[in-house]
């Protein structure tokens, strides 16, 4: 039996009906998610949806792009109902291209230090305290870790980067590229020990048939559930259903 | 025994919104069936219709529905079929396909969908028919499917139509419709159902 005295930590409802139920309620609040899968699994779908749910329910929502422009992101990643226009000319909902805060903060070497760790984790935290972000996407962790090189440096940036958005009661969702095969959630294998939370998305084959997979493996400050659950993405949002399991015999 | 969608369409006004109902369907009354349901009831109600194509496709249903005078304004297809004929098929705008019938999740995730678009307005789903579910997958996987699918759609409020075609029944069939299923209901015939 449950003990009252303890205490629920606050939620950050995601908006994706399916996922909050899964979460028993929301993210907890300050949490840096891992949010991993290889390619064509909805991760950056999913993390957008996220954003603007987020940013309809009045929190600042920021997606900051390593890999993609952001212009090009905006007018093919949101045909969803519920999009409004206004969240972005409002600045509810905000894109940054981190190339751009590469440049500005002259970080032009191929490999940083761990000097250029501290000024990148700064700049995005001054970045959250100027506008009063709540949900934030980095898409992709992988590729800013490609700068980084060292297991020491990941851990270093992962770690201050989830203190510092945490610290700020910002929830983040960090997308980790992996390939199908991995037998790890994360190319590196650091950031999914520091996160404090990990979603695998990824593709399910069964009797030739590919279904899109969402499973929660980890998530401090919450009973979730660890079942894969199918999802397709629909102008609606992302829906989710269990994963038949057909009595194993499949 | 139900002869005729009249009588059809007033045995399931009586129940209530979140039955799910066997729909055993006998010889040549498949179209009765539907127009007892989908013309009938659905207007009575004032439901949207999602109509699980897996027998035949959605065309085929489209072009008997139209033959019918059946206004296809608040009926939306879940087609599982089309995508595995060699050619393709016709496609209509108000009809979402499903690449197989093996795919059970996909057919609860377009359900799930057209309910959500449905704003507010109830729904009647038929499955249209569990034999035809029954050629592409195992027993235990169908079961697990149905069981999950009819609790879902209980949860919405939504009246569930499973169509056995009796003629092709099976007894893990029925006793599988008998586990899930509120209500049996045979139409046609000359048997007392």
């Amino acid at each position: 039996m449950p003990s009252e005295n303890i205490i629920e930590r606050e939620r950050c409802v995601t908006g994706i009906d399916g996922l909050d139920n899964i979460l028993n309620g929301g993210i907890p609040r300050g949490n840096t998610i891992l949010f991993t899968g290889s390619c064509g699994t909805g991760k950056t779908t999913l993390s957008l949806e996220f954003l603007v749910h987020g940013a309809l329910a009045d929190e600042n929502s920021l997606f900051v792009s390593v890999t993609e422009s952001s212009d090009k992101l905006t007018t093919n990643v949101i045909p969803y109902d519920f999009f409004e226009e206004s969240l972005i000319k409002t600045g509810k909902l905000a894109f940054v291209d981190m190339p751009v805060i590469y440049e500005r903060l002259g970080l032009t070497n191929v490999e940083f230090s761990l000097e250029d760790v501290d000024t990148l984790v700064r700049a995005l935290g001054n970045l959250v305290d100027e506008l009063s972000v709540k949900r934030l996407v980095i898409d992709s962790i992988t590729s800013v870790c490609y700068r980084l090189k060292t297991e020491e440096k990941i851990r270093e940036f992962i770690l201050k980067i989830g203190k510092a958005l945490s610290n700020r009661g910002c929830t983040s969702l960090l997308i980790s590229e992996i390939s199908p095969s991995a037998d790890r959630y994360s190319l590196y294998g650091v950031e999914e020990a520091i996160a404090d939370g990990i979603v695998l998305m990824g593709n399910y084959e069964r009797r030739g048939d590919l279904l899109r997979t969402l499973q929660v493996v980890k998530m401090r400050g919450t009973t979730h559930s660890r079942a894969k659950y199918v999802l397709d993405l629909t102008p609606a949002g992302v829906l989710l259903v269990p994963l038949l399991k057909g009595g194993g015999g499949i | 025994m139900i002869k005729s969608p009249g009588d059809l369409a007033n045995e399931l006004h009586e129940l209530p919104p979140s039955s799910a109902i066997n729909l055993k369907i006998v010889s040549d009354s498949y179209f009765d069936a539907i127009r007892g349901i989908v013309d009938i009831f659905a207007n009575k109600k004032n439901l949207n219709v999602i109509y699980i194509t897996v027998a035949i496709p959605s065309h085929s249903i489209i072009d008997v529905l139209k033959i019918l005078e059946i206004d296809l304004t608040n009926i939306y297809f879940v087609d599982c079929v089309s995508h595995i004929m060699i050619g393709g098929a016709k496609k209509y705008k108000n009809v979402l396909y499903v690449e197989s019938p093996t795919m059970l999740e996909n057919i609860m995730l377009k359900v799930e969908y057209l309910i959500r678009k449905s704003e507010g307005k109830n729904n009647v789903i038929v499955l249209d028919a569990i034999n035809a579910l029954g050629i592409h997958n195992n027993m235990k996987i169908l079961s697990e499917f149905l069981h999950i699918f009819i609790n879902n759609l209980r949860a919405k409020d939504a009246y569930s139509m499973v169509f056995t075609m009796e003629e092709f029944s099976t007894d893990e069939i029925s006793n599988m419709m008998k586990l899930v299923c509120d209500t049996t209901i045979t139409i046609g015939g000359g048997g007392d159902g």
